[in-house]
Order: structure tokens, then C-alpha cells, then sequence
């Protein structure tokens, strides 16, 4: 323009400034103003968009932005301060509803203010950082009428007003409930959080204090219990229906706190109704609900784990310290695990099979289970009954479960060897006399313990199987080798290696002629098949078959032990017997022999020889003779042995001591393994790596292995420091 | 609306009828949208006159850009008739909202193959261009020596930026609103450099980032800059006292969350190339020619601390007949790295594989192409869409499938060497090193038909 041609020497300077109306910023924003009347007295429909839009444009374009906004800012305010007036004028139920509608309002004028403005919210705000138009009205609504002191608790007020009266069960206008919250989440989260949630949580915590008082007195702890639960899926319903999501977690922490951590003990342990109480009525819903329950709470099921414990350890340790209890072992055992089973359902159904729940349950068997020494015996003696009346129960699988049980039993004991000795002379004396009921309950039964203990543990018990077997095989050979033994009586001879069975040394007793004959004949038949070995006949072990004929005629097939047969044969020559000659000519032992007596003589209907006189001890002079009118229903008669088939004390006795016997050289192997490897080790290492060895097993009496510490050292296997005195040193 | 949909605007005296339609593809926050929306014609319904009458609008605007709008609107496509300047239908376009619209329709989705030059943008900085980066919103900004020039989507130069006027080393688009500057610190000034956060729109500082060293904070050099998708940001830096590695501040707040320390053996604080690796959850690091002697090539994982891969020619590149590496980048697969040496052969180093050494591809080198000068510039690498690109003096080489081979080759008869690219928001920027130009490609929209 003005480059072409130079007038003078002057240089004008470039005018960009096109001549504007000097009012031109006052007439367009009364323009602008008036709209904005007009807008919030809902009379728009006379305004024209594209005039407005474009007055709003130019005033950007002409650089009146700021005063734009600063005005802007200006008269929002105003039209929000009448509507305050009106919201703070509304009487009690309508304050709500009329805050409603002026927010309503407002969201709608902001609408159109920012339609008018949006080139200003393009260009102006973003290259100033300012809140953009609608941002700018949320703002101003907040802080002119939400936070405005007359407003602002009353609002807050009637809110928790309307909770509380609904909480207490009346009908409330939700609808408008949600819409007032969902203003103040519009406004944003910390309007929210700041000016209804916190407040809101705070008397939510006090109603429920004050709740939980009342009724934790005078309710059972199913029922309480009961209201929680309803309680929490209330809060959790109102919050879904008229609250921010993110609020529900929070309510919840707050019931829960107040209704149940704060309360913890109390409720688990309540008398009459607590966890205890449950357990023991099996309560499954009850226990289900303490056990969604108390996870909320931080440490609730570490609590009532803990009860559980030690409810188990108690009722356990009851059970099995119970002298009664002890009279019969098999009951015992079955008790046992009926109270496991009980558990184990209580967890699986109510404790959403928890594993840290079922390892407590674990533990705590352990520990009762081996407060009795003599659960070990119990339990294989358990195992007998059950295999040998596995006939009865006819069906395997069942006695399979039952074996899996007795099992898990097992593994909870910290004797394992003291069981192996009982299953040991238990299984010897099922298989001695024949009574195993099926050779495949056994067998499973003995690859269960090999799973569980290894190879080692079964080898022996495995090895009388084998026994057993040949021992059949070499009775065939026998009498095949001979024609001539039809005449003798049959015998059937189990060749037992010594070693793997339980046997004791014992003195062989006279045995009747006819026996001993063909028994020299076996044995004969025996060494000539087998070089280098050695037989001794257990006579403590067998039993036989004796056809009688009674001095009234009857005739019965009796079935005894092997000492009950000698005494018997004895009276094929004599009538009359006193216990002295008895013993001359048997050599029994004395005290088996007086059992066997007393079981020949003193069992009701198995009366098979008369004693004089009728006592029950039984004295040197007394004398014996056949009971001629013995009468029985059966033909054949089965005698039994008096000695029961639970350990006495003595013997019981003899048992530990054998155990605590075989235990040093394991003791001992064990510490030469450890020293083998570490050469060097003090007193503390070794006794805990000892116990940790040779726990599967047993658990170590801490003073044993010192003594077979000392005793190694005295061996010269290991060697004391010299100087430290509580360091040993492996010597090879 | 009244008028079966009808609506007419007379806009500055010409008349257009068009329908409701049409009109909502302008969207409810334009101008257009607002001028129907119900809450500005609520008389229109209560003193309607039959479902004959058609709405009309005036509006005081011109109409020959209306007619351009109003078939992007109509088509979705845009078509600027030659003798209507670009500039008034942007004004135009923002007047009405509908300057994404226009924006949208500029340029179709990238494709490396279909690139044609778009533009040449001539610029007042002297010559000493470092790097070229895309915004996301199809926009640009070139750092110059000490500052940082600023271009919106039109190539409408904003406010420059610049970090106290300290060389600028790299330049990154957080979003097309923030722009990361790393500097570098001057010897003898205090809280001088470093790394620092502006608004790309107005040209502010908004934050300055910090390195503290034993809870002190300390002035650095920033090298190389990255950023992973959601938390994190991250430089190379170097500070006075031998504090070299990389560091990383929290996107949202802007502290500093952590300082990798250099490792012996790996240059980190001089690294000319950051690359977070999202599949791999791990920072690639890249330190080449001619900043250091050695190319060492590493991937840092952040939560162990520790570097998880790397590769070096330290010692291999002499007996290697001098194949210098000068430039690296991960392909998008994650799987590998690409490197580049000055004879423009491509080589590939496996990410899975810790030993291997560069697979060096020939097939992908150019025949005819002159050993370079030595004004030339080093060639740069940039990934897209399962292309690869690489740039070697005046032209940018596209190779594509799963072989990289040379499909396309944008060239630009004047301007020099090219000494850095970068693709971004669908467009392809090379920065020319003899004259202070950069170019723009784009994909021009699908063919009709």
C-alpha cells in the first residue's frame, strides 16, 4: 500500500488499525448480556445464534478476549447469586427439589453461553490458560451456591437426613438423591469427596457404632453376624443406586469396622452362639457367613483360625487324654476321624476350602494326635480291625477310604517308627493265623506306607509277605516228597526270616509226640533242601485243629493255639491234670501257660476243661480235667487266647523300650552322615539337623543324642575341639 | 426440525440448501452444530408454520469457503479450488469448529509408498538444524542451535522456544500440546540446560525437570530424549561431576522417579538415541559415532536395574574394513534392532539372541549411489507401519515386507543433504542441512475410485 510511492521524505508508519467504534466492546457485550438474560429466564427463543456467535467472535478478533472473560465471569456470578437467594428461601422438603431445578437451569444456560462463546473457548482460552466457559460455570456454581455458607451444610444436612431416615426404613426419593450427588460429581471428584462423601462416612461411622452397642448385647453372634451382612449389601445397593462407585469400597471399610473389627473378639468368642458354638453344631451357614465376613476385616480369619486351633487342640487333646477313651482303640481312632471328616466339611463348605484354614487343621491334629504315646498302636491297631473284618465290609473301596484316612492320621504322627514296630507284629500275627482278609487291602495298605515313608519303612513288611508265599510252596514240596505222612497229623509249617518279623527268642515247648514226629520229618525235609540255615520252631505263634470227642458224646472240631494243643493232647493219657504236671510236661512258659489255661478253663461256653477249684488265678496245685458236658451250637469251636489284643503295660513297656533301642543306631548313623559332610559343626548345629534328618520318622529326645554323641566320642568316630569345647570334629 | 430436514443458509448473500443431516457430521461442538442444536430454535417449533417451512440461517461469512466446507461436510473430502488461498479457508474453518474436519480430510492414513511433497517450508534460522520432530496433530518443530521453531498442522510458524537459548540436543512431542526440550548445560552458569516441558500452542515454560544426585539437585546436559506410553519420561544426561546415565521423571508431576547410573563398559549419559521398548517393558539405548569411538547398543530394564542386552563394536569395528554404525533403531516388532553405516548398508542385530553379532544386509544397499562427501550428513533410521526408512544425503529410502527391500525413494531436487526425519500425525518431515528448508510428504487421500 504504502511502499509503492513515497510522498516526501517522511515515513509514515504502516496503519493496520482499521477505524473501530470506540464503544464498540460496551454495545457488543450488552448484547452478549442481554442474551444472557434472556437465556436464564428461559426466554431464548427471540435470540438469534449466529448473531450472538458472531459478536462473540469479532469481540475475540478485536483482541477483547480478557474482557471478555472477566465480564463473562462478572455476570455468571450475578445470575448464580439470584438463584441462590431462591435456593436458600425454599422451605424444608423442597429445598432439594428447588436446587435441583436451579442446577438444571444452570446446566442449560451454560450450554448456550458456551455455543455462544465457543470460538473464545478454540482460541482465546487455550493459548491462555484459562477454564474453558463451561469448566469456568461449574466452577462458579460451586463455589456460589454449593459452598456458600447458607447452603452449603444445609445441604450436607439434608443429605444425611434423607440416609439416615432411610437407613432407619423409610421410602426416600432416591431419584433426587442421585441427581444432588451426581451435581456435586459433576462439579468434581474432590467437590464430591470434600463436601459429601467424607462427611457422609464420618455419621455412617457413628450410626454404625452405635448400631453394633446396641444389638451386640442382646443378639447371638449368628444373628448379629446376620444384621452385618444385611447391612453391608444395604450400603452397597445405595451407593450402586445414588453415589459414586468408588464410595462403595469406602462404605464398606466403615461398616465393617465398626460393626465387625471392633468387634472381633467379642463376636467370635461370644458364649453360647460364638465360633465355638458353631463348630460344634456344625452351624455351615452360620460359619460361612463369619467367614465372608471376617475377611474384610484385616486380621479377622487369622482370628478365627486361631480359635478354631485351638478348639481343635482342646476337643482333641480331651479325646485322646480321656482314660475312657483308651479302653478301645479302634473307637478311639474312629473318633478321630469323625472329628477330621467333621472338619474337613466345615472348611470345604464354610471356609471356601481356605488352605491356610486346612494347614491349622493339620497342625493342630499333629499336636493332639502326639500327646498320646500311645496313638501309634491305636492306629494300627485301627488298620487290623479293619483288615481283617475286611471280609465284612465287603466292599473295597470303602475300606480303601477308610485306609486314606488312616493314613492322613498317620502322617500327623511324630512316631512313625513306634507305628511301623505295632503294624510290624500287628500284621505278623493277621498273617501268622490267617486272618488277613484280603491280600489286596494289605498290599494297598503297604504301598500307601511306601509312598508315604519310602522304601525302607515297607521292606520288611514286604519281605513277611514273601515269607509267607515260599513258606507255602515248601509245605507242598514237603508233602510231595513223602508218601508216607497220611498217617501223621497234617502240618502246615511257615518258614519265618528271622529278622523280619517280630519275633521273640522263646523256648521252644515240649510238643506232643505225634506233632514232633512229622515236624523232625519237615524240618529233616527242610535243611536237606536248604543248606546252612537254622530252623527254631516258634511254638508261641501257631494254632491247630483238634477233632474231640467228649465224654457226653458230643464231638467238636476245636481250633487253639499251639500251647492250648499240647495241653489238650496231654489228656489223651491222663484224666486229671494239676497245673504243676501240666507244666513239666509242656515247658510252657509260665505265664503263657496260665492264659492258655484260663481261656480253656474260664470262658463263658468254651469251657473245655473243668478246674478245681472254679477261681479265676490260677494256683500251682490246681488240677484240670476235660469238661465232659461241654456243649456248644457249632461244631466248630474257636478258642480264644486271653491276652488282649491291646498292649498291657508291661508290655506296652517292653514295646518303648525296644523302640527307644532302635532308635540309638539310627540316632547315630545320622550323626556321623551330618559330621561325614561337615567335619566340623558345634553341639546346637548338630542337635538341629539331627532332629530335622530324622524327623519323618521320629522326633529325637534331645538328651538321647547327646548320649550318642558322647558315645561316638568315646568310639573315636568324632572328637571334642580342643579348644572350643562345644565344637566337634569328625575323625575318619 | 422443520422442513423434512431441510435447512438453508444464506450465507453472505448466496444461498445454500442442504440437510439436517449433512450438518450433524459437523458435530455438536461446532458452530454449525450449536446454530441447530433444539435449545437455540425453540421458537422455530412454536411458531412453525406447517412442516413446509425450511428453516434458514443467516450468516455473515463468505461464501465461497462455505461451498468448500459445506461439501466436506457433504463428502468427507476436501477440495480447495485454486484460486481460494488456504490460509482464509483455515479461518474459515476454525470460525465454523470445523478445523479438525479440514485437518482430518488434508491428508489420508501414511503409507511410506504413496508419499507425495506436500509443502517446502523455507525458514529465517540460520542453516544449523539438529533435528526435525512430528507432532502428533500433524504438525512440527525444528530445533535450531539454541531454539526450538514451533509449526502447527497449516505450517503456521508459532512462538519459538527455547531453554535460556542453550543448544538444544533433542526435541520430543509428549502430545500435540507438550513439547520436551533437552539442552545442553554452559559451562559457568548455574541452573543452566537441562530438560524442560513448554506448551507447543503458547510457546511457555511449564516445567523445568530436575536431576538430583544424593538428594542435591544438580545442573546437567540432556542428551537423547523418550517417553513410554502412560508414566514415564526419559533422558540421557551428563552432569559436571561424572554423573552419566539416564534419567527418569514421572510424566505427571514431572519429578524425577529414578536415575539409571552408567555401568562400566556402557555409555548411556551420551546416548544419541532413546527408544522405550513397550512389549519388552525395557529402554534402548544407543550411543554411536562420531559421539563416541564405539557404538554401544543396550536394553535397560528399570525394575531390576539392570542391563538386560547389549551389543558394542568396541574392538570388531577395525578388522570390519571400517563399517561404522551411525545410527539405530528397534523395529516395531521388538524382536531386533536396524543400524545403519555410512555406505547406507543396513544390518540387523536380534534382540532374543544375546551374542550375535550385525547381520549385515546386502540386498538393501543402493548401487548407484556416491561414497559420501564430507559435508554429508549421517544417515538417520525411523520405523512406520512395518516400513522402514532411512535417510542418506538428499533422498529418504522406504523399504517394505518382511525382507525390507527398497520400494520407494523420496527425493527433493535442492536443499542439500538431509540431516534428520521424522514421521508423525500421518506426515513425514525431512529437515534439509545446506539450505534451512524441511519438506512435508503426506499420503494424499484414497483415490476416488
Amino acid at each position: 500500500m504504502n511502499g509503492q510511492k513515497k510522498r516526501g521524505p517522511r515515513i509514515e508508519p504502516f496503519r493496520h488499525r482499521v477505524e473501530t467504534d470506540p464503544k464498540f466492546f460496551d454495545k457488543s457485550w450488552k448484547k452478549l448480556h442481554d442474551a444472557i438474560r434472556e437465556i436464564y429466564n428461559h426466554n431464548a427463543s427471540g435470540l438469534s445464534f449466529e448473531e450472538l456467535y458472531r459478536t462473540a467472535y469479532n469481540m475475540v478478533l478485536h483482541k477483547f478476549g480478557p474482557k471478555l472473560y472477566e465480564k463473562l465471569t462478572e455476570n455468571m456470578k450475578e445470575h448464580l447469586e439470584e438463584m441462590r437467594t431462591c435456593v436458600e428461601a425454599a422451605q424444608g422438603g423442597l429445598f432439594l427439589e428447588e436446587l435441583e431445578r436451579k442446577w438444571n437451569d444452570h446446566n442449560k444456560a451454560l450450554t448456550m453461553i458456551r455455543d455462544i462463546l465457543m470460538y473464545m473457548d478454540r482460541t482465546y482460552i487455550p493459548t491462555n490458560k484459562k477454564t474453558p466457559v463451561f469448566d469456568l460455570g461449574l466452577e462458579l456454581w460451586r463455589d456460589t451456591i454449593v459452598r456458600s455458607p447458607m447452603i452449603h451444610g444445609r445441604l450436607l444436612d439434608t443429605l444425611l437426613e434423607l440416609i439416615h431416615r432411610e437407613r432407619t426404613g423409610e421410602v426416600i426419593n432416591r431419584c433426587l438423591m442421585r441427581t444432588t450427588t451426581k451435581m456435586l460429581m459433576t462439579l468434581g471428584s474432590s467437590v464430591y469427596q470434600d463436601d459429601f462423601e467424607r462427611p457422609f462416612l464420618e455419621v455412617s461411622a457413628s450410626f454404625y457404632s452405635g448400631e453394633s452397642q446396641q444389638f451386640i448385647d442382646c443378639y447371638s453372634c449368628g444373628d448379629y453376624l446376620k444384621l452385618a451382612e444385611r447391612r453391608l449389601s444395604e450400603e452397597s445397593e445405595r451407593v450402586s443406586q445414588y453415589m459414586d462407585v468408588k464410595t462403595n469400597e469406602k462404605i464398606t471399610a466403615v461398616v465393617v469396622k465398626e460393626m465387625l473389627s471392633n468387634h472381633m473378639q467379642r463376636l467370635i468368642l461370644m458364649e453360647n452362639s460364638g465360633l465355638v458354638n458353631m463348630l460344634v453344631e456344625d452351624r455351615y451357614e452360620d460359619l460361612t457367613r463369619m467367614y465372608t465376613l471376617f475377611n474384610y476385616v484385616p486380621d479377622g480369619l487369622t482370628t478365627i483360625r486361631s480359635v478354631m486351633m485351638s478348639h481343635i487342640k482342646d476337643t482333641g487333646k480331651s479325646l485322646v487324654t480321656d482314660p475312657e477313651r483308651l479302653k478301645d482303640p479302634v473307637d478311639f481312632v474312629q473318633r478321630l476321624l469323625n472329628e477330621k471328616d467333621k472338619f474337613d466339611n466345615i472348611i470345604n463348605v464354610s471356609f471356601n476350602s481356605d488352605k491356610s484354614f486346612l494347614n491349622a487343621l493339620n497342625s493342630s491334629f499333629e499336636h493332639f494326635i502326639n500327646l498320646n504315646n500311645r496313638s501309634p498302636e491305636f492306629i494300627s491297631l485301627f488298620v487290623d480291625d479293619k483288615l481283617r473284618k475286611g471280609v465284612k465290609e465287603a466292599n473295597e473301596d470303602v475300606l480303601e477310604t477308610v485306609l486314606d484316612k488312616v493314613m492322613m492320621l498317620f502322617r500327623y504322627l511324630q512316631e512313625k517308627d513306634l507305628f511301623e514296630k505295632y503294624y510290624k507284629q500287628h500284621l505278623a500275627k493277621r498273617l501268622i493265623s490267617g486272618k488277613a482278609a484280603s491280600d489286596d487291602s494289605e498290599r494297598s495298605m503297604l504301598v500307601k506306607l511306601k509312598t508315604e515313608c519310602g522304601y525302607q519303612f515297607t521292606s520288611k513288611l514286604e519281605g513277611m509277605f514273601n515269607d509267607l508265599k515260599t513258606s507255602q510252596d515248601t509245605t507242598q514240596g514237603f508233602y510231595a516228597s513223602a508218601s508216607d505222612l497220611a498217617d501223621y497229623p497234617t502240618i502246615s509249617v511257615q518258614i519265618l526270616t528271622t529278622g523280619s518279623w517280630p519275633t521273640q527268642p522263646c523256648n521252644t515247648c515240649n510238643l506232643p509226640p505225634e506233632i514232633l514226629a512229622v515236624s523232625e520229618r519237615f524240618r529233616s525235609y527242610y535243611l536237606g533242601t536248604h543248606n546252612g540255615r537254622r530252623l527254631t520252631w516258634q511254638t508261641n505263634m501257631g494254632n491247630a485243629d483238634i477233632k474231640t470227642t467228649f465224654g457226653n458224646g458230643s464231638k467238636h472240631e476245636l481250633n487253639v493255639s499251639t500251647y492250648q494243643m499240647c495241653i489238650l493232647m496231654l489228656f489223651n493219657s491222663s484224666d486229671v491234670l494239676t497245673y504243676r504236671e501240666i507244666e513239666q510236661a509242656t515247658a510252657i512258659p509260665a505265664v503263657d501257660l496260665k492264659r492258655c489255661l484260663q481261656s480253656l478253663a474260664l470262658m463263658k461256653g468254651k469251657q473245655v476243661l473243668r478246674k478245681e477249684p472254679m477261681s479265676r488265678d490260677i494256683a500251682d496245685d490246681d488240677s484240670f480235667s476235660v469238661n465232659d458236658k461241654f456243649t456248644s451250637k457249632l461244631f466248630k469251636v474257636k478258642i480264644g487266647t486271653v491276652s488282649a489284643q491291646k498292649e498291657t503295660d508291661p508290655e506296652k513297656l517292653e514295646t518303648r523300650q525296644r523302640v527307644e533301642e532302635d532308635r540309638k543306631p539310627q540316632i547315630e548313623a545320622a550323626i556321623v552322615r551330618i559330621m561325614k559332610s561337615r567335619r566340623v559343626l558345634d553341639h546346637n548345629s548338630i542337635m538341629t539337623e539331627v532332629t530335622k534328618q530324622l524327623q519323618p520318622r521320629f522326633l529325637p529326645n534331645p538328651v538321647v543324642i547327646k548320649k550318642r554323641i558322647e558315645s561316638l566320642i568315646e568310639r573315636e568316630f568324632l572328637e571334642r575341639d580342643k579348644t572350643d569345647r562345644k565344637m566337634y570334629r569328625y575323625l575318619a | 426440525m422443520a422442513g423434512g430436514g431441510r435447512v438453508r443458509f444464506n450465507v453472505g448473500g448466496q444461498v445454500f440448501e442442504t440437510t439436517t443431516t449433512t450438518l450433524a457430521n459437523a458435530g455438536r461442538d461446532s458452530m454449525l452444530g450449536a446454530l441447530l442444536d433444539s435449545s437455540w430454535n425453540v421458537s422455530s417449533s412454536s411458531s412453525g408454520d406447517g412442516a413446509a417451512a425450511v428453516a434458514e440461517y443467516f450468516i455473515d461469512r463468505n461464501p465461497a469457503c462455505f461451498a468448500v466446507l459445506l461439501d466436506l461436510l457433504r463428502t468427507g473430502s476436501l477440495h480447495v479450488p485454486p484460486h481460494l488461498p488456504e490460509k482464509l479457508l483455515h479461518r474459515e474453518a476454525l470460525y465454523y469448529g470445523l478445523l479438525d474436519h479440514v485437518r482430518a480430510a488434508r491428508w489420508g492414513a501414511f503409507d511410506g509408498d504413496r508419499l507425495r511433497l506436500a509443502a517446502s517450508v523455507p525458514g529465517r534460522a540460520p542453516g544449523d538444524g539438529t533435528a526435525i520432530r512430528a507432532a502428533p496433530d500433524g504438525g512440527c518443530c525444528v530445533a535450531h542451535g539454541g531454539a526450538v521453531r514451533v509449526y502447527n498442522w497449516m505450517l503456521d510458524e508459532r512462538r519459538p522456544v527455547s531453554l535460556d537459548h542453550s543448544q538444544v540436543n533433542d526435541a520430543a512431542y509428549l502430545d500435540a500440546a507438550t513439547l520436551l526440550v533437552a539442552a545442553r548445560e554452559r559451562l559457568g552458569k548455574r541452573d543452566d540446560g537441562g530438560m524442560a516441558a513448554f506448551s507447543a500452542v503458547s510457546g511457555e515454560l511449564r516445567h523445568r525437570f530436575r536431576v538430583a544426585h544424593g538428594r542435591q539437585a544438580k545442573s546437567f546436559t540432556a542428551g537423547a530424549l523418550a517417553f513410554d506410553q502412560d508414566a514415564s519420561v526419559f533422558a540421557s544426561c551428563k552432569g559436571r561431576l561424572n554423573e552419566y546415565g539416564i534419567g527418569v521423571w514421572d510424566r505427571a508431576t514431572g519429578e524425577q522417579a529414578d536415575f539409571f547410573y552408567e555401568p562400566p563398559g556402557c555409555a548411556l549419559g551420551d546416548a544419541d538415541k532413546l527408544q522405550w521398548l513397550e512389549g519388552t517393558n525395557a529402554l534402548m539405548v544407543a550411543t554411536l559415532f562420531p559421539k563416541a569411538d564405539n557404538c554401544f547398543i543396550g536394553l535397560l530394564d528399570f525394575r531390576g536395574k539392570n542391563v538386560v542386552w547389549s551389543w558394542s563394536d568396541a574392538g570388531a569395528a577395525a578388522s570390519h574394513d571400517d563399517k561404522r554404525v551411525l545410527h539405530a533403531i528397534a523395529m516395531e516388532d521388538e524382536r531386533s534392532v536396524c543400524v545403519i553405516n555410512q555406505y547406507d548398508d543396513l544390518g540387523f542385530l536380534d534382540l532374543r539372541n544375546g551374542a550375535g553379532g550385525v547381520r549385515w544386509s546386502s540386498r538393501s544397499k543402493l548401487m548407484n549411489r556416491k561414497v559420501p562427501g564430507e559435508e554429508s550428513c549421517y544417515p538417520k533410521l525411523a520405523t512406520h507401519g512395518g516400513q522402514l526408512f532411512s535417510s542418506m544425503n538428499d533422498s529418504i529410502s522406504v523399504f517394505s515386507g518382511p525382507e525390507y527391500v527398497l520400494t520407494s525413494t523420496l527425493r527433493r531436487s535442492h536443499g542439500g543433504a538431509i540431516c534428520d526425519f521424522s514421521i508423525g500425525g500421518d506426515r513425514l518431515f525431512a529437515l534439509h542441512n545446506e539450505e534451512n528448508v524441511f519438506d512435508v510428504w503426506e499420503t494424499p487421500p484414497p483415490p476416488i475410485i
